[in-house]
């Protein structure tokens, strides 16, 4: 892993496109991504070649936003807020089946480290387990309250899966998180990130936040929560990018980190470096960022303008490019030692 | 004569409580024969329309609320965000997925989706849509419930005649009202921080014996002063008095805990709703325009997670107005209107948010004077500009004058010179009223 401070980070990179993509996946070993757009389509697209073109999958999968992609050995499978899964052949790119998953927007599916569970969370509140071939349901976590501490509609923003796939934690926008054994599908500990929430009660008498992101450590310890810091003004994302790293054993909070006073918004995507060195944040406001995290002394060490909002990115296998996409655009980064 | 009436009607700080609306009585005493003073004389022209005790009661969804998430809906445009549309109850016509209870009354229900007014600034937007015009530098127009309540209130009435909820402080400012040369007898009660008009209750060191007495004293002297005086400033002065006092015993108007919990779940456990249901109230009792503001839908971030929240809610709220005067036997009678200083942009920006936007917009109205099932103008498919039926505040202003029988031609005067309700050329739109 190179030093932070002598990486030379620049955008190989951008294209731009008319929609909002919202989620992604990499295909292992190369740089082509599957994303899922808010036109409603899972678009297939190499960030490496000389002009990257985006190909449709075939097939009217979903009608809304597409939120989550996740790559099974022989499928794509996404979900979108028209509340279905999706599976799609990865060789073809056709749809395959759609089934409805939730009653309400489904926010992202997660695909469990072994490849045979998806998980799927949606602001039913309820986390699904499905098998990821199959589609058939494996299990329903709920937990999550459907309201909020003021009586709106809550939301289940992000799921995640620890290295083993023996836990699996969620996330809503209250800030309530729950570590969940995914076999038996018993909470095994809560954790409180309330300070990603906020609720105006007398200026715009709304709510805005959440947690929208999580990550646990490669070794399962910590658990690192994202979003947004308490906002002022929640006309707009105006407060810093807010993370907060839990002890899993005591579902304690040990450090909460916030984005510099130029990086604002969501944290809309964490990662842990392949090799465990960094965290990684991806997201933004009405601009994106990528927030580089030092898990030792629990500090922000680095900052990155991005060229939009990012909604998702993934490292390459040699961990010396970042792909992203976002707010119409996608893009792709070179770090360089 | 203008400056004389500005400085009578005061500012739109004027709240209406008991002492300022004495105070603004003796202002009226010694200005005279002012224009101003007309506003205190009682029934004029309107007499026929008063006694058919036609209500308005305005939500207005401060802040802007999008016309996509809500009554113009374009879903699978780049432009229309992660709802789907539903059928409604008029075939034809789609509305939001957000509001499944509207859905089942649009036939109650008129939308209009051709506002263009021009007028992208909350202040500026705020002020087009309450007066339907902007002031002139020499001249400052009562907003809609100021004329309302000169036009369909009666002098005589023991309840307000203008009442103004606004509750969160965001856009109060902005959402500024004013009865302007009409007078701050047809200004708003506003309600900001509490539920119940400031100063109505009688002091505590005075009994409700000496208060009658004094009551009892004060028509003694003022009906032996009016003796041989038909000076309409002591009529006035009389009604006045017999105003506040009525003003006095109104707090119950304020009191929603003796409603039935059947009907207070209707409305729901939100503020808004709460105050809707007073609203209701004060409608029966006689109030003729009522605001409620709900603040704050400028959603420039997280745009449709904010609409998420606050749709269902007015979608609720607005159901069960319909519903609760249906059952009264007073929708008819009852005007109730949706709108905002402007919509939203159809273009959705990093923060997944919509900024601004008055170029295509849309507003509803139900009840009294509307056909049930309109559908007035259209957006293109992306909803970025009106193609049928473009309108502009003005004539929404003066639909909303003529749906309660208020003839938008009528003229004030200040002094000699004539000021109409609407910009000349202004007309209602004929097509959304019976």
């Amino acid at each position: 892993m190179p030093d932070e401070k002598n990486v030379n980070f620049k955008v190989k990179k951008e294209v731009s496109r008319k929609d909002i993509c919202f989620s992604m996946e990499r295909v292992p070993g190369t740089g082509r991504l599957y994303f899922g757009s808010s036109d409603g389509g899972v678009y297939d697209i190499d960030l490496t070649s000389g002009k990257p073109e985006a190909k449709r999958c075939e097939g009217n999968g979903h009608t809304s936003y597409v939120t989550g992609v996740a790559l099974t050995e022989k499928h794509i499978v996404t979900g979108a807020y028209d509340k279905h899964l999706a599976w799609w052949d990865r060789e073809s790119g056709r749809l395959v089946r759609r089934q409805m998953a939730h009653n309400k927007w489904l926010r992202g599916v997660e695909l469990s480290p072994d490849g045979r569970l998806i998980a799927s969370v949606a602001d039913d509140m309820v986390c699904r387990l499905w098998d990821a071939e199959t589609g058939k349901l494996f299990k329903e976590l709920r937990g999550h309250k459907i309201r909020t501490p003021h009586d709106y509609p809550s939301m289940l923003f992000c799921a995640t899966f620890n290295s083993d796939g023996s836990r699996l934690a969620t996330a809503d926008k209250p800030g309530h998180i729950i570590v969940w054994d995914v076999k038996t599908g018993k909470q095994i500990k809560t954790m409180e990130s309330s300070g990603m929430y906020t609720w105006d009660p007398s200026q715009r008498r709304h709510s805005i936040g959440g947690v929208r992101s999580l990550c646990f450590s490669p070794d399962g310890k910590t658990l690192t929560a994202g979003g947004i810091g308490k906002i002022g003004n929640i006309d707009h994302l105006g407060a810093k990018a807010r993370m907060e790293i839990f002890d899993c054993e005591k579902g304690e909070s040990l450090k909460v980190l916030e984005g510099g006073d130029k990086f604002k918004g969501l944290v809309e995507h964490l990662l842990w470096h392949p090799e465990g060195d960094w965290i990684v944040a991806g997201g933004g406001d009405h601009n994106g960022w990528l927030l580089f995290i030092d898990p030792e002394s629990k500090k922000i060490i680095r900052e990155e303008k991005a060229p939009m909002h990012i909604h998702e990115f993934a490292f390459n296998e040699k961990t010396d490019h970042i792909f992203a996409v976002g707010h119409n655009k996608l893009a792709r980064w070179e770090l360089e030692a | 004569m203008m400056k004389n009436g500005g400085n009578f009607c005061g500012s739109t700080e004027h709240d209406v409580s008991r002492r300022d609306f004495l105070g603004t009585l003796g202002a009226a005493s010694v200005l005279g024969t002012t224009g101003a003073i007309h506003t205190l004389v009682a029934d004029g022209p309107n007499k026929a329309i008063k006694k058919k005790d036609r209500r308005v009661i305005l939500l207005w969804l401060a802040g802007g609320a999008s016309q996509l998430e809500t009554w113009d809906p374009k879903p699978g445009a780049p432009t229309g965000g992660p709802f789907a549309s539903i059928p409604t109850d008029v075939p034809g016509t789609h509305i939001s997925e957000l509001m499944p209870m509207m859905a089942k009354r649009m036939k109650h229900s008129c939308v209009v989706r051709s506002l263009n007014t021009h007028d992208g600034g909350h202040g500026g937007g705020a002020q087009l849509m309450m007066r339907g015009r902007k002031d002139e530098p020499a001249l400052k127009y009562p907003d809609l419930g100021a004329v309302l309540a000169k036009e369909l209130g009666r002098m005589d009435s023991p309840v307000p005649d203008y009442v103004n909820f606004y509750t969160s402080t965001e856009g109060r400012g902005s959402a500024r009202i004013s009865p302007a040369f009409l007078g701050a007898r047809y200004g708003a009660i506003k309600l900001t921080d509490k539920m119940v008009p400031p100063n109505i209750r009688r002091l505590k060191d005075i009994s409700q014996d000496d208060h009658e007495a004094r009551l009892g004293l004060r028509d003694l002297l003022s009906k032996r002063f009016q003796q041989g005086r038909e000076l309409a400033t002591v009529k006035s002065h009389a009604a006045a008095y017999a105003r506040v006092h009525g003003l006095m015993s109104s707090e119950k108007l304020f009191d929603i805990s003796n409603e039935p919990e059947k009907v207070k779940a209707m409305y729901g456990p939100t503020q808004f709703g709460q105050q809707v249901l007073m609203a209701r109230r004060m409608a029966e009792a006689g109030v003729p325009f009522v605001r409620v503001g709900r603040a704050w839908w400028d959603s420039h971030g997280q745009n449709f997670e904010t609409h998420s929240e606050m749709v269902p809610e007015l979608d609720r709220v607005l159901a069960a107005l319909i519903d609760d005067l249906k059952q009264r036997g007073m929708f008819d009678n009852v005007l109730i209107v949706t709108m905002a200083e402007f919509g939203r942009t159809p273009r959705i920006n990093g923060s997944l948010g919509r900024d601004h936007f008055a170029t295509a917009w849309s507003a509803t109205l139900h009840g009294c004077g509307i056909q049930g099932g309109a559908l007035f103008g259209k957006t293109d498919k992306n909803g970025e500009h009106v193609t049928d039926d473009e309108i502009g505040a003005g004539e929404f202003f003066a639909t909303i004058l003529r749906a309660v029988g208020v003839d938008h031609q009528k003229e004030y005067h200040i002094g000699a010179r004539p000021v109409p309700l609407v910009n000349p050329g202004i007309k209602p739109i004929s097509q959304v009223l019976t």
